[in-house]
């Protein structure tokens, strides 16, 4: 296999619950240590994808490659796929040592052979302090290392991560990110990981795709994903404001927004909401035609009472284009390779 | 600082905990306490234990018990993971069905068994090499597998339910083969519970009574039908009381077991719950799952189809359906001391207020265990205590203590309407707390929020949620009350006979087939109440 094959290979993936589509053609390559981030709100399919890659559900089509073999029908404990999930189930009876080291005795070592290969990983998740503790006396933080290093141990050629900071305090989520992407990229491990926080899907990505309603829209590296949005969908879950004119729909970052006298901007709203979120000033302005758009600026400018008639202005603004069509391709990042 | 919910929490507990210790504890605490002393104390107490009828009967139960629950657990366990992990064609009303035979009177089932494999049953009729199965000890354990093999299948399939489905599918994505996550994952629960359906019946099986009593006779008896024969026959109530004290040292153990391995039933690991999956038949191993549930399941249906077909045999010169006409004869309200019509009068009367009362002692009790598992727990130990002390010592003991105090045989409908109430409490009420102990608090702490007292939160949020639970609870207790036979049966006088008591007196006769038609009465009594179960959708839980 040369360097630029792709670890994993999905292709025209689909799958449906009691009849309805829950994945609509899904296609996309996974090379060796990319980390892939897809971006999706809730009942957009990023779970059941994961779970159909795992061999947990099964796809009503499609097909999946692995290092260029197909493993469609391949039960899980065949394919090195590992997933971890929300929850970090780990074996309650076992100490973090022990859960730890299960792959590797799954795998015919030896205690002594198992602890020692297990003994790098638990290094690097910084858990080597507490072997011995059973999951109860662990922290949400930890267990969550302790599944990751329990899933690295099994050596998958590519490891599918779902939601894995979604039960953590924040003050703990930006660090166990940083840790994971640090550890990822460390062992050089390809990773499937699905969110619907935009924040962690862009910061975590090598490439990130959004998928909605089972169909995945853009896929491509972060900055562009972001500066590119291709829908009014897209542009909402990447937390843009969402307009309309006579050319069609179109997306304004918050931060590019300006307020002024209701005589000064290109569109006239209400002001229904207006505070401070840390250094930023957030303000929320309604229009009549029932969009309403975030506006973020200095807490020092100028802020606009509640009620108020305001003049809304924008330096720069993105053309969107219609939600694609099921059967279509995804755009933007642009193109998927294909084989 | 006044912990929220604090000691008023507790309250809905006083009428059940005061229930179970005025009808239960008390009167067995006073009866044990009297009897003992009336043997001789100590010297008593190693003059009955040292005894051989009583030592045989004491064998017996634990031959009886350990060879039913192993067998059970044998056949149970294959097909409560059948039921319990898989999906296919009719699973939900086999296990509907599964629960009629604990809902049925003991002596039904001995008398199916004698229809099957007595000297002119069905089976044993062609097949003669079967007839040992219709006397002695595997005619018991016959009878007893019929009632416990469901209650195995069914709590193994409730540790099925009980498994984390993510730890499963974690094992598969590491590499482990599906024997691993059996062994890693889900197999410890399903073992879980199929040992409490095991310690069940060992329970139900070694303090068995009309088993032991009409399939086999003295030889046979049980500690239960020792303890009667030694109070009523042999007129030794002090040796009674003894030999009953004696049998609660030796089950308290298993009931222990039973107790804490139900409370680790009911912690489920996870939120989630493992979706059915179709049920793989190429694979050999699920194939013979399949195949011991059809097996049972047919078993069960043959039993009773036997009792029914049993009633169509002519008797007395007449044709078929004659032992119906007989049934309800001049002739068998004389042999029985009343018309069969007011024995069954009788029966739902006893059958309908047990049931009322379970229901009041269930709302009081649901109060206090919404939301607190370990309240459950404990109240299950609390409720089971009394049938650890089995039927015929609780009947023993009620009649010995309250009897004079409601003004004697006048008004023993009390005591049956009480002890049918005590027996049908640990069994009705976790149809109540199971699925309240699992509530979310928003509705309720919602409505405190709103003004509600927690009296008043608990009526408006969690009760309406219980409702089905408290119907199932009532039903469940109406069925039992239906088939009670032991405590009753201490407890009559003539003229509140009822059905099962008449069943006793028939079968006793060999008045065969007019015992089938009655055994079939209350048959089909038994399925009236499981149909209204299962039509209305309540899930019943053991």
């Amino acid at each position: 296999m040369s360097s630029s094959e792709p670890v994993l290979r999905v292709e025209r993936l689909t799958s449906a619950w009691d009849g309805a589509p829950v994945l609509r053609g899904i296609s996309f390559d996974l090379r060796s240590g990319e980390l892939l981030s897809l971006l999706g709100p809730n009942g957009s399919g990023k779970t059941t994808l994961l779970r159909c890659l795992a061999g947990l559900d099964r796809p009503t089509g499609g097909q999946l490659w692995l290092r260029g073999t197909e493993i469609g029908r391949w039960p899980t404990h065949r394919r090195g796929i590992g997933l971890m999930s929300q929850e970090p189930a780990l074996f309650p009876h076992r100490t973090v040592l022990e859960n730890v080291a299960y792959a590797p005795l799954l795998a015919g070592r030896t205690d002594r052979a198992a602890r020692d290969e297990v003994a790098p990983l638990l290094q690097l998740l910084r858990i080597e302090a507490f072997v011995d503790r059973r999951p109860d006396q662990l922290s949400g933080g930890e267990r969550q290392r302790v599944a990751l290093a329990r899933t690295l141990a099994a050596r998958p050629a590519v490891v599918l991560l779902d939601e894995p900071f979604a039960s953590i305090d924040v003050e703990l989520r930006s660090e166990l990110r940083a840790e994971f992407r640090r550890v990822l990229r460390e062992l050089g491990v390809a990773a499937v990981h699905v969110t619907h926080d935009r924040e962690e899907g862009l910061f975590l990505g090598d490439r990130v795709g959004l998928l909605f309603d089972g169909q995945l829209e853009s896929l491509g590296v972060p900055s562009e994903i972001y500066a590119h949005p291709t829908s009014v969908r897209a542009a909402r879950l990447l937390g843009y404001n969402v307009g309309s004119d006579a050319t069609g729909p179109f997306a304004v970052r918050p931060g590019e927004v300006r307020l002024g006298a209701p005589g000064a901007g290109r569109r006239v709203g209400t002001v229904v909401a207006a505070g401070t979120v840390g250094d930023v000033g957030l303000t929320i302005v309604a229009f009549e035609d029932g969009a309403r758009w975030e506006v973020r600026v200095p807490p020092a400018a100028p802020g606009a009472s509640i009620g108020a008639r305001v003049g809304v202005d924008w330096d720069a603004e993105v053309p969107l284009g219609p939600a694609p069509e099921p059967s279509k391709e995804p755009k933007n990042g642009r193109t998927l390779q294909r084989p | 600082m006044r912990v929220v919910g604090g000691w008023r929490s507790w309250g809905g507990l006083v009428p059940i905990v005061t229930f179970v210790v005025l009808f239960g504890l008390l009167p067995i605490g006073i009866l044990f306490g009297t009897t003992l002393a009336g043997a001789g104390g100590l010297s008593g107490l190693v003059a009955v234990a040292s005894d051989p009828l009583n030592q045989r009967s004491v064998g017996n139960s634990l031959l009886q018990g350990g060879l039913s629950a192993g067998l059970a657990v044998a056949i149970g366990y294959p097909a409560g993971v059948f039921l319990g992990r898989y999906s296919w064609p009719g699973r939900s009303a086999v296990r509907g069905f599964l629960l009629v035979p604990f809902l049925l009177p003991s002596l039904v089932v001995v008398l199916g068994v004698l229809d099957l494999f007595g000297p002119s049953g069905f089976l044993s009729g062609p097949v003669p090499a079967l007839r040992p199965f219709g006397s002695g000890i595997p005619s018991i354990v016959g009878a007893n597998l019929f009632f416990n093999v469901p209650i195995v299948i069914l709590f193994t399939a409730a540790g099925c339910d009980a498994a984390s489905p993510e730890l499963e599918e974690t094992v598969a994505t590491l590499g482990g083969r599906p024997w691993r996550a059996y062994r890693d994952a889900w197999g410890a629960s399903t073992w879980v519970g199929a040992s409490v359906g095991g310690l069940l019946t060992f329970l139900f099986s070694a303090l068995s009574f009309a088993p032991p009593l009409l399939l086999c006779g003295t030889r046979c008896y049980t500690i239960e039908a020792r303890i009667y024969s030694l109070d009523q026959v042999l007129l030794a109530p002090d040796a009674a009381g003894v030999l009953a004290l004696l049998a609660v040292v030796l089950f308290l153990a298993p009931t222990a077991a039973y107790l804490v391995l139900l409370g680790r039933l009911r912690t489920r690991p996870s939120r989630r719950i493992r979706p059915l999956r179709p049920a793989p038949l190429r694979s050999p191993a699920v194939l013979a799952m399949a195949g011991v549930t059809a097996t049972v399941a047919l078993a069960e249906g043959a039993l009773l189809a036997a009792i029914l077909a049993r009633t169509f045999d002519p008797v007395g010169g007449g044709g078929v359906g004659s032992a119906w006409g007989t049934l309800f004869s001049a002739a068998t309200a004389t042999r029985l001391g009343l018309p069969v019509l007011a024995a069954l009068g009788n029966t739902i009367f006893f059958a309908t207020a047990a049931s009322l009362l379970t229901v009041l002692l269930g709302i009081a009790a649901a109060q206090a265990v919404a939301r607190r598992p370990h309240r459950g727990v404990v109240l299950g130990g609390l409720l089971f205590l009394p049938l650890l002390l089995s039927p015929i010592v609780l009947a023993y003991a009620l009649a010995t203590f309250w009897r004079p105090v409601i003004g004697g045989a006048p008004n023993v409908w009390l005591l049956i309407v009480v002890s049918q109430a005590v027996l049908a409490l640990p069994f009705a009420v976790q149809s109540v707390e199971i699925p309240l102990a699992g509530l979310a608090a928003g509705a309720s702490e919602s409505a405190r929020t709103l003004g509600a007292t927690p009296w008043v939160a608990f009526l408006d949020a969690d009760l309406p949620r219980a409702r089905d639970g408290l119907l199932t609870a009532g039903m469940f207790a109406f069925a039992l009350g239906l088939g009670e036979f032991t405590a009753t049966y201490f407890l009559v006088t003539p003229q509140f006979t009822t059905l099962p008591v008449a069943l006793y007196g028939l079968t006793d006769a060999r008045a065969f087939p007019v015992a089938d038609a009655a055994a079939g009465l209350l048959l089909l009594l038994s399925l009236a109440v499981f149909l209204v179960l299962s039509v209305g959708g309540r899930r019943v839980e053991l």
